[in-house]
């Protein structure tokens, strides 16, 4: 047996290290990393259910944000990380199928579906039995396994874990935008799991394993950070939290029904913003903190709420017990 | 379905004579050792070709010290050593590379944690149970120096079993007894495994077929115990439940090996095969033709 606080410090032993630097004030990430705007947008958008029609909310909301997407291959990363049929663990097909219909209608020249689970290696079993499978084989869209895919070493530009370089799909090198599309979430390790968590899932577990457990052992916050530091190509956010999870996430928790998809071209004010709507302070998450120095904003005043009302769709999701201290939200 | 998927095989193989996990995805040590395999099930001449041009692939792709690396990006030793072993293990002509690679996987350890961390445990005042496991057990790991789990570790110990007679002297029977108490520990409740973790804030996980399948495979010879026969249950109901090339395909070597009848499994492999062609994926194409030709024989101890 081993007690949730010893894992979380077998597994923190490796982030110890980064931490010494950071108490003599010393910059973690390579002035490439930083992309912290003066001023981020984000939308809060409402869709009450997955059989409205979807394609029409995820326009208006790609259009908020004037993406360039006429003639650019786009990569949906969705959080498809296990299944349970009566769970609600995945981002919902119908939000992914609207999402191709979104970039397609708006020129896109290819929309490709793409995701690295962290646990199963069986993929034809996670996108059959989570619907996934159905949605591209309708809309003629390709699958790509980022566990198994082509991969290029590629340096960190920011040293939170001790990795240096990380292996990343080709897929992501060969894109123009990456569009991390996952549930709204609590999460048992790492207290929420949003639009950066879900980038663990572009880490190819051909080369790290399943679990992807090197990620663990230097530390989740950590591994969070430098993922997101690091990727080679612009990212937008499209959150479904039309129904959440909430409690004991990622995995065992309870559905939250929510109604409401989030966007942003700040993946950073994306989650912070996504944490209050659910009242969890983001800035007690320790990679949020961290990400709102140089990735993004995360302060209310930094970020200009677009679309629905941020207190009027706020959802109390419950968190496990080591995690209600960040249920006080600090304005 | 066998001669539409060998032949898929072949003409799949990569002209530097590995497999990618897919047709046009580079070469690596897991798909090339498993698609050797499975040629080698169909012993005919269409392809002892590609068979040679898998072999050479490996060997000329072995690390000095015997490990293996994933790809010719992914160079460092890596978990797919132990797959390399088994494959070659068909081909007695490879013993002396055979027995290099025995070693370095001999040698890996999966990490366990430090003192520090022993002793902040003790000190610990909060003992709520979030993983059941005991960490101190060690098996082999995805990336050298991280944790162990129950894939690598069962394929390791498929590989050590193989050739554990050609390496007298060395520690190997400890190696094995201790890869099997960490695959056993790790067991889900009712049998069968997922890739290591049992439960989770006292809550229990489901164990996956493929997973249960490889670790069955692994304890072949601890057949009689209550633990393989809880987890062959669960790997037969899981069987049906779980509708994919690779659970079919593993589960049926798997029962094949424990010498049970697999022609239900076969024609389901067949079927899936015809509905989503295994999204193309190499390892599962390989593993449903060793599935369906020669059963246990590629993985029998």
């Amino acid at each position: 047996m081993i007690s949730r606080r010893n894992f979380i410090k077998y597994s923190a032993l490796g982030s110890l290290l980064p931490l010494v630097p950071a108490c003599e004030q010393r910059v973690l990430w390579h002035p490439s990393a930083f992309r912290r705007k003066k001023l981020s947008r984000v939308a809060i958008l409402e869709a009450a259910r997955y059989d409205l029609p979807l394609k029409e909310v995820i326009t208006r909301g790609i259009k908020l944000f004037r993406l360039e997407v006429k003639g650019k291959r786009i990569v949906l990363k969705p959080n498809l990380v296990e299944f349970d049929p009566n769970g609600v663990i995945n981002t919902n097909p119908a939000v992914i199928e609207a999402a191709i219909d979104s970039f397609r209608g708006l020129g896109a020249a290819e929309v490709v579906v793409a995701e690295g689970p962290g646990h199963r290696r069986d993929n034809e079993y996670l996108l059959t039995a989570s619907g996934m499978y159905g949605v591209m084989k309708a809309h003629s869209v390709r699958y790509v396994d980022l566990n198994s895919d082509d991969v290029r070493p590629t340096r960190l530009r920011s040293s939170f874990t001790s990795l240096k370089h990380l292996y990343l799909p080709e897929t992501l090198y060969n894109a123009d935008l990456l569009v991390s599309m996952p549930k709204l979430k609590t999460h048992h390790w790492a207290g929420v799991t949003l639009s950066l968590k879900n980038m663990f899932g572009v880490v190819p577990g051909l080369v790290y394993g399943w679990p992807k457990n090197i990620l663990h052992w230097q530390g989740i916050h950590n591994s969070i950070l430098d993922i997101n530091s690091s990727l080679p190509i612009p990212q937008f956010a499209i959150v479904d939290g039309i129904v959440g999870m909430e409690g004991n996430g990622p995995l065992q928790g309870q559905a939250k029904e929510s109604g409401m998809l989030i966007f942003g071209d700040d993946l950073v004010a994306v989650d912070a913003t996504a944490a209050r709507l659910m009242k969890i302070e983001p800035r007690k998450i320790e990679y949020l903190a961290s990400a709102g120095e140089f990735l993004g904003n995360i302060n209310y005043d930094k970020i200009e709420q677009i679309g629905e009302n941020l207190e009027r769709m706020q959802r109390d999701f419950r968190v496990i017990e080591e995690f209600k201290g960040l249920k006080s939200l600090e304005g | 379905m066998i001669g539409a998927a060998a032949k898929l095989l072949m003409n799949t193989q990569r002209p530097d004579g590995g497999w990618g996990a897919l047709p046009y995805k580079s070469s690596n040590t897991e798909c090339t050792s498993l698609s050797v395999l499975a040629l080698d099930t169909l012993k005919n001449d269409h392809s002892m070709g590609s068979i040679k041009g898998g072999l050479d692939w490996l060997i000329q792709r072995q690390h000095a010290k015997g490990s293996w690396p994933l790809s010719d990006t992914s160079i460092s030793a890596s978990w797919t050593t132990a797959l390399a072993i088994i494959a070659l293990s068909r081909f007695p002509r490879y013993q002396e590379q055979m027995t290099r690679a025995t070693r370095w996987l001999l040698n890996q350890e999966g990490r366990t944690p430090g003192l520090l961390a022993r002793v902040i445990s003790v000190l610990s005042p909060r003992r709520t149970t979030v993983v059941d496991l005991d960490p101190g057990l060690i098996g082999w790991s995805w990336v050298p120096r991280t944790f162990s789990w129950v894939e690598p570790t069962s394929y390791a110990l498929i590989a050590l079993k193989k050739v554990r007679s050609s390496l007298p002297g060395t520690n190997i029977e400890e190696r094995v007894h201790q890869g099997e108490l960490m695959i056993y520990d790790r067991m889900c409740e009712g049998g069968g495994w997922n890739y290591g973790n049992s439960k989770v804030f006292g809550e229990t996980l489901w164990p996956y077929p493929d997973v249960t399948a490889v670790a069955l495979i692994a304890l072949q010879d601890r057949r009689a115990t209550q633990g393989n026969q809880d987890s062959l249950r669960a790997l037969r109901k899981m069987m049906q439940e779980t509708d994919s090339g690779l659970a079919l395909s593993w589960g049926s070597i798997c029962l094949s090996v424990y010498g049970q009848n697999t022609s239900e499994w076969k024609q389901q492999i067949d079927r899936r095969f015809e509905l989503t062609g295994f999204l193309g994926e190499t390892k599962t194409i390989a593993l449903s033709l060793i599935a369906s030709v020669n059963e246990a024989m590629a993985f029998r101890i």
